[in-house]
């Protein structure tokens, strides 16, 4: 048990820490979560009232931009995390695989996931530059007609989900790879001698042995990916026309576009719900496969 | 089969390092080589004015301040990280309730906090500083340093300080003369995560910046927005914001699946 003495130090050791923390995100969400309901818009000439929930009833049955937004930003997390979940098992199991080089390989393959989002942007820019990027200078060596790639509103989006795949595989190869070294050996072999094989090992043995350390990078990379923005600033501008708006990148056109903090406060705190509730569940099922 | 599995590694390889070897060239081009179809992939003559050419429109001021504002929210999280990693590790102060919500806080998507700290900091002269910028990285890099300082210092064994604390040392001298010199590597680890997480953030930075702070990722994007794309000088400035995170991946490797989960796979 802790002494009286010893419980005052501990919470004396985490004041400064957790007022910082309660300054720079408590308050002000308070703050946006009032403002959420208010009429708030810079260089409206309307007073400032209450409006309840309206900001909240409009976004969700009227704007046809919201929604649009949250559909392409939920594809946009569904088809991320599956490809980089994919190959990063393919790349990871490959690396398991291997008895020499594994350490440099791998710190090749990582660089990508350590700089910054601009950068890759920026490598994307010049990517997949429809005239003068080396992308369709392949594809036209293949006899290919390379598409517009982000001048295009068929294939915007699909650009950012590429340079998204490419930016990020590598870190969940590292993680499945730290998820497979990590498997007890006794009950691989174990499941060997039981006449265990390819799809069975892996369906029965391998999935279910490295789903928790794996789930814990899926959930990281599904938050990440609901949040995209950084990609979207620096690629496409959620353009053309508005075929690659992300949610946060609505939001921050709503609110230092247009200056209408209110609307865009309700839209961040609809993204703070989706985000707590899928994050939740998600852990509540990782659990469940854990247990089972 | 080992053909096949070094093929298809190597193949990876290519693959995430093809755009690396094509921004290292772009920035060795010189003017001419940028529009011509096919492309060039291979500059015919290194051309390195592009590098002094982009320090000189704003990348050095970019690099000074990304340097200043990453190195300060990097020690402020050190400073208030590890006590506060100290007393939930061992006091289990806020038991479970307060380390979630500082583990939940990383799930924020940031725009939900940018917006109002926007108002409050225009309102209290933050906007445009270093000030602001060092206490909105606290958002991330804080509980990103309380949960890292927190596992390494559960790894630690507890008998020297159960030892220490007989011998009659009070709490906080165990906490400075013995819990930090053991924790050390967690607080390399911690150190150089919180600086490389600040130098990469663009989205605080874009809005938080202006006229007189312009972190090194703003001044790329304004490179990259402007009417005329300066192709040679935007990959200069991009190679140079690549070496910090090159030298964290070399030096970290050990360390990198524990900094890039927070700590939750070791």
């Amino acid at each position: 048990m802790l002494g009286k003495q010893e419980k005052n130090f501990a919470r004396l050791m985490v004041l400064p820490a957790v007022g910082l923390l309660f300054l720079v995100t408590i308050a002000p969400l308070l703050f946006s979560l009032g403002v959420s309901f208010t009429n708030l818009q810079f260089g409206s000439p309307q007073p400032l009232r209450w409006n309840g929930l309206d900001n909240y009833l409009n976004l969700l049955t009227k704007d046809a931009r919201f929604l649009n937004a949250l559909w392409r930003t939920l594809l946009l997390v569904g088809a991320g995390v599956v490809a980089q979940t994919v190959l990063g098992y393919v790349i990871a199991s490959l690396l398991f695989r291997i008895s020499r080089g594994r350490t440099i390989l791998l710190s090749a393959i990582l660089i990508p996931s350590v700089i910054s989002q601009v950068v890759a942007g920026w490598q994307g820019r010049m990517i997949f530059n429809a005239s003068y990027g080396p992308l369709n200078d392949i594809l036209a060596r293949c006899g290919i007609k390379g598409p517009a790639w982000l001048a295009s509103q068929q294939t915007a989006l699909t650009s950012i989900f590429l340079t998204d795949t490419w930016q990020w595989t590598p870190f969940l190869a590292l993680i499945i790879l730290a998820a497979l070294q990590s498997q007890p050996q006794d009950i691989v072999e174990a499941a060997r001698l039981d006449g265990a094989h390819g799809w069975s090992m892996f369906r029965f043995v391998t999935v279910p042995l490295i789903l928790p350390v794996t789930g814990i990078g899926i959930l990281l990379r599904g938050v990440d990916l609901f949040k995209t923005f950084d990609l979207v600033f620096i690629l496409t501008q959620g353009g053309p026309g508005n075929s690659s708006e992300t949610l946060t990148f609505f939001t921050y056109v709503q609110g230092f576009k247009f200056f209408n903090p209110s609307y865009a406060s309700a839209m961040s705190f609809i993204q703070l719900i989706l985000v707590t509730i899928a994050a939740k569940t998600f852990l509540a099922f990782i659990r469940r496969q854990r247990s089972v | 089969m080992d053909v096949l599995k070094w093929g298809s590694l190597m193949a990876f390889v290519v693959l995430f390092l093809f755009p690396f070897f094509w921004i290292v060239a772009s920035s060795l081009k010189s003017r001419g080589e940028f529009f011509t179809r096919p492309p060039v992939w291979f500059p015919a003559h290194l051309d390195w004015s592009n590098y002094p050419d982009s320090l000189g429109r704003g990348a050095l001021k970019g690099l000074t301040d990304s340097f200043v504002i990453a190195f300060l929210s990097m020690v402020i999280s050190l400073l208030l990280g590890a006590p506060a990693a100290y007393a939930i590790a061992r006091f289990q102060v806020g038991r479970e309730n307060l380390a979630f919500w500082i583990l939940s806080i990383r799930m924020f998507p940031p725009i939900a906090t940018i917006l109002p700290l926007f108002v409050i900091f225009r309102f209290v002269g933050l906007v445009d500083s270093y000030t602001g910028l060092v206490l909105s990285y606290t958002v991330f890099n804080l509980p990103f340093a309380i949960w890292i300082l927190k596992g390494f210092i559960e790894d630690l064994p507890r008998e020297i300080e159960e030892a220490a604390k007989v011998d009659g040392a009070r709490p906080f001298q165990i906490f400075r003369m013995i819990v930090i010199p053991l924790a050390a590597p967690g607080l390399v680890v911690a150190a150089l995560f919180t600086f490389i997480f600040a130098w990469n953030d663009f989205a605080y930075a874009v809005i938080f910046s202006g006229s007189k702070v312009t972190p090194l990722p703003v001044v790329i994007a304004q490179f990259a927005g402007g009417h005329e794309i300066l192709w040679g000088q935007i990959s200069a400035a991009a190679i140079i914001a690549i070496l910090p995170a090159l030298v964290l991946a070399t030096f970290l490797q050990k360390y990198l699946t524990r900094g890039l989960t927070m700590g939750a796979v070791k």
